[in-house]
């Protein structure tokens, strides 16, 4: 289900640091193909969201009773919904929507993975038996109820919505982030730099950051499909960003599941574009692990 | 291509047996004999709710749509004047029914004594039907009358005032109740006779726990035997029940379906599938988007339309700046095209003008076209007028502000940014404020919420509909109206006993109201009750009492070899 | 190891007791309390009535005397009674318990059958066409929005075929078929939308498993394909998967709420969202307690189960 986040079972994976940028890119064309496809589609719906403005035949809130459920058309390339708004400019202006929740979203959950990850995990002890039990305490309240609450108290909004998911997301993906900390702690070159008397923010900055960076990695483009397909999980229970914005999962819930039927064109545009985005991000986290991880080199 | 064929088949057949039937009664002669049996599956109107008590003690508000299918009242509504059975009524309003459209029903006559003093006559030979550890069958006497009533009064969540027109209730013998009044109130057949809380229970419900489903007990036409929360509540047949429905002159022993099972369907695309594929019989509401559709893939359904009796509007606050000014509330209403969203946003599946008084209540409701320029000026799209009373409010330049709506009514959430679209053109900007059930209604009751509040009200009765709404102090009076003339004149028609009067002075409040503007008022929407040709001696009534529909389906009876012919 | 264990469970109750502290606080100060909807329903707004009902409810002693009241209740068996239906709140938990627990193993069952293989499978023919589609299959499922297929399978096939899942819930010990055919359709969508994490977590135990010197020798001796793979690789690598499944129960205890709402099903996620959204806080604190519960318990599990992963983790 959508709404809940998660609990990651991603297993722990340990890395040294890998090279640049540009050889990952070759290495991911080359021996991923399906990751790459993934990361073309990715790609592909980034500049939708990025020129949207441009790209939009019509505004995404001009209504126009008139031509209300007009059929997709060379006016109306995807049709028109219940108020004559252009489907097209609703969806191209929702992949932003759903792009910057899925960005920010995953960037901050990820954030919160590795503040509570690595600090849990590297000092380990008593701060991290209380770190991970304040965890489980979290984890153990059902995430609808502190939905609810949040957008009981402030309403519902894109603002409130990514600070929850993020911190949904990022408390429970601390734990995979941990487990790649503990992993790497043990390595002889973290014991050399304690005992050369490095100081602990520079262990973790230059030693243990760089080394569990593949997790954080798969974990952020994973992340961001899983905050997208929440935020819809979230506008079917009345929870998600409010109208009139025009997100993917608004569109797919409210009174479109009433009408989506009188044409195809409405029920059928956003969610795949919802199922693609998602897919893509997937399979392309899948790829950046397998090339990362060390464990899987050498395989081919 | 096949499945097409099908289709029309089976809706030719429904045709030819519709026919079949009216070349029959063209003769003269009536064949039409009910049958026995079978199970009635229903969406009702609260298709998405699951009862949320079985005890009127509790308050709430629908408690006579669930247990009303075992408690009985006094008063019901008289089935036999309704449209499909060739009478006036529709029996669709939610607390309300005509004056000459009520009978008795545990009451076999009323009278007043004196002008304060009201005699019910029980009917003689009602029996409870008795349950194991709770009590032995038994007939029905006054002193259970007078016991639940007082009960119910004396409850916690009871709503102040609701009984002070009555001084005492008490049983004068076994079969008569005296109602003793301080002073007449106009809804004193709603309130004790065919109203929300006012089911007559055994008095031994006083030894068990009167809120758990499996001890109820009444006299009503069915008997609770399943309660699943979020599922469905079944009701068996009832085979002692005293009623009788006449057809072609036969009085036939009711109810004529072995059993009737309330479905708990939250979800409307659910729903219509129920509907399509004859898991449910009837659904009581289906929004007018669903409706073409719906006929187009099931022509064999039967339909009917009804006005809500949700008024629609936008509540301005006029205890504070810039609502105070009539003129910026006139304004507002003659800013919105409410004829184009009727015609294109609805569909033409609404009405210009259907709150705060419904067509149903005959002789209190005024059409558009019989009230004041004044007042049909507000359902006329004039925005250069508008924006000429804006600027003589002294907003030229028009002005800011929020509206509040609850996030679940999807309805608004359309609708809402199509008004704001309309204000925007004479420079009114509307910040739409989305809000958590809950947290939207608590507002309201606190008072605490924004000076504009997207409400869907229910229109409940002639006299409730304007004194809920505007009488100083009412808990949903989101305008905060607050007029000392108004009190008074309200509590004084509510005191008229003589119907014609009062319906006068409701009718001069009413149009008042409508003119001071206090909401922007909004189209009133119609939904869509579709039911299976097999469904028989019903018509699309929906209550028979305050939310109570248990009279209706307790004469419907189910033609098992039409189902069966197509196909279910 | 035990006393790491020990540690565990002793830190279990007061986890619990804080958790629910926040849950039974945080219910109660969210704006639009119960009494506000009570009074709502029943046109009351005097400030004398409000206090009569705050009364009948409990509600009117302050916020510690009402959680000790229920806590010590709680210890003993007794989650107080729903506001609104004045049903016993444990009555209510375990008439929705099993309808949840039921889609769950269903889920899980569907997830594991359509996982394994295709984790294996993708394991070992790693970036090959099969691989690619099986894969493809099975995150398409992870990626597709639930409401959105459960929707098309709801409204489509009635259309085409007249055919719907069952909508009315029988218990499956009453009438089993009924309830399997209410259950199994929302099974199917969870189930494969569960797959793709347990696939992937497969198919990288696999890949770990292939490379390990024991498969290299088992190869070397001439053994078949399919027998090393069976009797060597799966037993191996699949320990910690089926470990690891067990994290995805709280995810299928507190997460079906919207396969709940399509298909009609009265669980406890349909149950919460009523519960919170109808302020009952007896309600919402007592699904807490069970899924909270359950949750913590199970993630302790799968800490566990990091000793079977990676043996130098120590516990501490």
């Amino acid at each position: 289900m959508a709404v809940a986040a998660p609990r990651s079972l991603e297993p722990a994976i340990e890395a040294p640091a890998r090279g640049p940028l540009a050889e990952l890119t070759v290495r991911l064309f080359r021996e991923k193909k399906l990751g790459a496809a993934g990361g073309v589609i990715f790609l592909v719906f980034l500049a939708c969201a990025v020129f949207a403005d441009v790209l939009a035949p019509h505004g995404a809130n001009e209504v126009d009773l008139v031509h209300r459920f007009t059929p997709p058309s060379w006016e109306f390339p995807l049709g028109t919904d219940r108020l004559g708004r252009d489907m097209l400019s609703r969806i191209l202006l929702g992949a932003r929507i759903s792009m910057i929740v899925g960005f920010v979203g995953a960037g901050l959950a990820t954030a919160i993975s590795i503040l509570i990850g690595v600090v849990s995990g590297y000092l380990g002890g008593r701060i991290d038996m209380l770190t991970q039990r304040a965890v489980d305490a979290w984890m153990a309240f059902p995430d609808l109820v502190m939905l609810i609450v949040v957008v009981a108290v402030v309403g519902p909004g894109m603002p409130q919505i990514i600070v929850i998911l993020g911190l949904l997301y990022g408390i429970a993906g601390s734990r995979i982030v941990r487990g790649a900390v503990v992993a790497v702690r043990e390595h002889l070159y973290v014991h050399a730099a304690q005992s050369m008397g490095a100081g602990t923010p520079r262990i973790l900055w230059r030693h243990i950051l760089p080394n569990v960076m593949p997790v954080i990695l798969v974990l952020f483009t994973t992340r961001i499909g899983a905050v997208i397909l929440s935020e819809a999980g979230l506008s079917f229970l009345g929870l998600g960003i409010p109208p009139p914005a025009p997100t993917w999962g608004s569109m797919l819930s409210g009174s479109a599941r009433t009408y989506m039927y009188i044409g195809p064109w409405l029920a059928l545009a956003p969610g795949l574009c919802i199922t693609l985005v998602v897919y893509s991000v997937n399979v392309l986290g899948d790829a950046l692990r397998d090339l990362l991880d060390p464990r899987m080199r050498g395989l081919r | 291509m096949r499945k097409r064929q099908r289709r029309w088949r089976r809706a030719a057949l429904v045709m030819a047996l519709g026919l079949r039937t009216l070349a029959v009664a063209e003769d003269g002669q009536i064949v039409v004999s009910p049958q026995y049996g079978g199970t009635l599956n229903l969406g009702t109107v609260y298709v998405g709710l699951s009862a949320l008590s079985f005890d009127p003690y509790d308050w709430a508000w629908k408690v006579n749509h669930d247990a009303g299918m075992v408690y009985e009242l006094l008063f019901a509504a008289d089935l036999d004047q309704s449209v499909s059975r060739g009478g006036r009524y529709r029996f669709q309003s939610e607390g309300w029914l005509p004056p000459d459209a009520m009978r008795g029903e545990l009451a076999e006559s009323w009278e007043w004594e004196d002008p304060l003093t009201l005699v019910v006559h029980l009917r003689r030979g009602v029996r409870f039907t008795g349950k194991p550890g709770v009590m032995e069958a038994r007939e029905l006497d006054a002193e259970d009358v007078v016991w639940s009533q007082q009960r119910t009064a004396s409850s916690p969540k009871a709503s102040p005032g609701y009984y002070d027109h009555i001084e005492r209730i008490e049983a004068r013998d076994a079969h008569t109740v005296v109602y003793r009044f301080k002073h007449f109130n106009s809804e004193w057949d709603l309130r004790s006779g065919y109203g929300y809380y006012a089911a007559i229970l055994p008095r031994e419900m006083a030894t068990v726990d009167s809120r758990n489903w499996r001890n109820i007990v009444g006299t009503g036409p069915f008997l609770l035997t399943r309660f699943v929360e979020g599922s469905s509540s079944t009701y068996q047949r009832n085979p002692d029940y005293w009623d009788r429905e006449t057809i072609g002159g036969k009085a036939y022993a009711i109810p004529f379906v072995d059993q009737v099972i309330y479905r708990t369907i939250k979800d409307a695309a659910t729903q219509q599938t129920a509907i399509r594929t004859g898991k449910i019989d009837i659904l009581e509401v289906v929004p007018w988007l669903a409706v073409d559709y719906l006929k187009e893939t099931t022509p064999e359904l039967q339909w009917t339309r009804y006005l809500g009796s949700t008024g629609e509007f936008i509540a301005l606050r006029v205890d504070r700046e810039p609502f105070d000014d009539v003129r910026v509330r006139r304004a507002l209403n003659m800013a919105i095209d409410k004829r184009e969203i009727v015609e294109h946003y609805y569909g033409g599946n609404a009405e210009l003008f259907g709150y705060p008084m419904h067509p149903d209540f005959e002789g209190y409701y005024q059409p558009l076209e019989a009230m004041p320029p004044s007042v049909k000026e507000l359902f006329t799209y004039d925005p250069v007028k508008a924006k000429k009373l804006l600027a003589e409010a002294g907003f030229p330049n028009g002005f800011r502000f929020k509206v509040q709506f609850a996030a679940v009514n999807y309805n608004h959430a359309d609708l809402l940014p199509l008004i704001a679209g309309y204000l925007a053109k004479v420079g009114v900007t509307v910040e739409i404020e989305p809000m958590e059930y809950a947290a939207y209604l608590s507002a309201m009751t606190t008072k605490t919420h924004a000076e504009g509040y997207l409400l869907g009200s229910g229109v409940v009765n002639p006299v409730t509909s304007l004194r809920k709404s505007f009488r100083t102090g009412q808990i949903w009076n989101p305008s905060m109206w607050s007029d000392p003339d108004f009190d008074r004149r309200i509590t004084d028609a509510d005191a008229t006993r003589d119907e014609t009067e009062r319906e006068r002075k409701i009718k001069e409040l009413n149009v008042e109201m409508l003119d001071q503007a206090p909401y922007i008022w909004l189209p009133t929407v119609y939904n869509y009750i579709a039911w299976w040709p097999w469904v028989k001696n019903y018509g699309g009534e929906l209550r028979a009492g305050a939310v109570r529909p248990a009279p209706i389906y307790a004469r419907i009876w189910i033609d098992l070899k039409l189902k069966k012919d197509l196909g279910f | 190891m035990r006393a790491y264990l020990l540690r565990r469970l002793l830190f279990l109750l007061p986890t619990l007791l804080f958790a629910s502290i926040i849950v039974f606080v945080t219910v109660r100060l969210v704006p639009g309390d119960v009494v506000d909807l009570m009074m709502a329903q029943n046109d009351i707004s005097a400030v004398r009535d409000r206090a009569r009902i705050e009364a009948a409810l409990g509600l009117d002693h302050p916020l510690h005397v009402q959680y000790f009241r229920w806590a010590g209740a709680a210890l003993r068996g007794d989650l107080g009674r729903s506001l609104w239906r004045n049903t016993p709140v444990v009555d209510v938990l375990a008439e929705r318990l099993p309808i949840t627990f039921e889609l769950g193993v269903l889920a899980l069952a569907i997830a594991l059958s359509v996982a394994i293989p295709i984790g294996v499978y993708s394991a070992l023919r790693q970036d090959s066409w099969g691989d690619y589609v099986t894969r493809s299959f099975s995150i398409l499922m992870l990626a597709v929005p639930g409401f959105w297929l459960g929707t098309l399978v709801m409204v489509f096939p009635s259309v085409w075929w007249r055919w719907a899942p069952e909508l009315e819930y029988a218990r499956f010990l009453d009438a089993p078929l009924q309830n399997l055919r209410q259950m199994i359709v929302p099974a199917i969508i969870l189930g494969l939308s569960l797959s793709a994490v347990t696939m992937r977590m497969t198919r990288t135990m696999m890949l770990e498993v292939l490379r390990q010197d024991y498969i290299r020798t088992a190869r070397a001796k001439g053994l078949s394909e399919q027998i090393v793979v069976a009797r060597h690789a799966l037993r191996n690598g699949l320990i910690p998967v089926v470990t690891l499944v067990g994290l995805q129960a709280p995810l299928l205890i507190g997460g079906a709420v919207i396969m709940e709402q399509i298909f009609v099903i009265p669980g406890m996620g349909q149950l919460l969202l009523d519960a919170v959204s109808q302020r009952d806080y007896p309600v919402v604190s007592g699904v807490f307690l069970v899924v909270g519960t359950s949750v913590l318990l199970i993630n302790l599990l799968v800490d566990l189960s990091y000793g079977f992963l990676d043996p130098n983790v120590r516990y501490r």
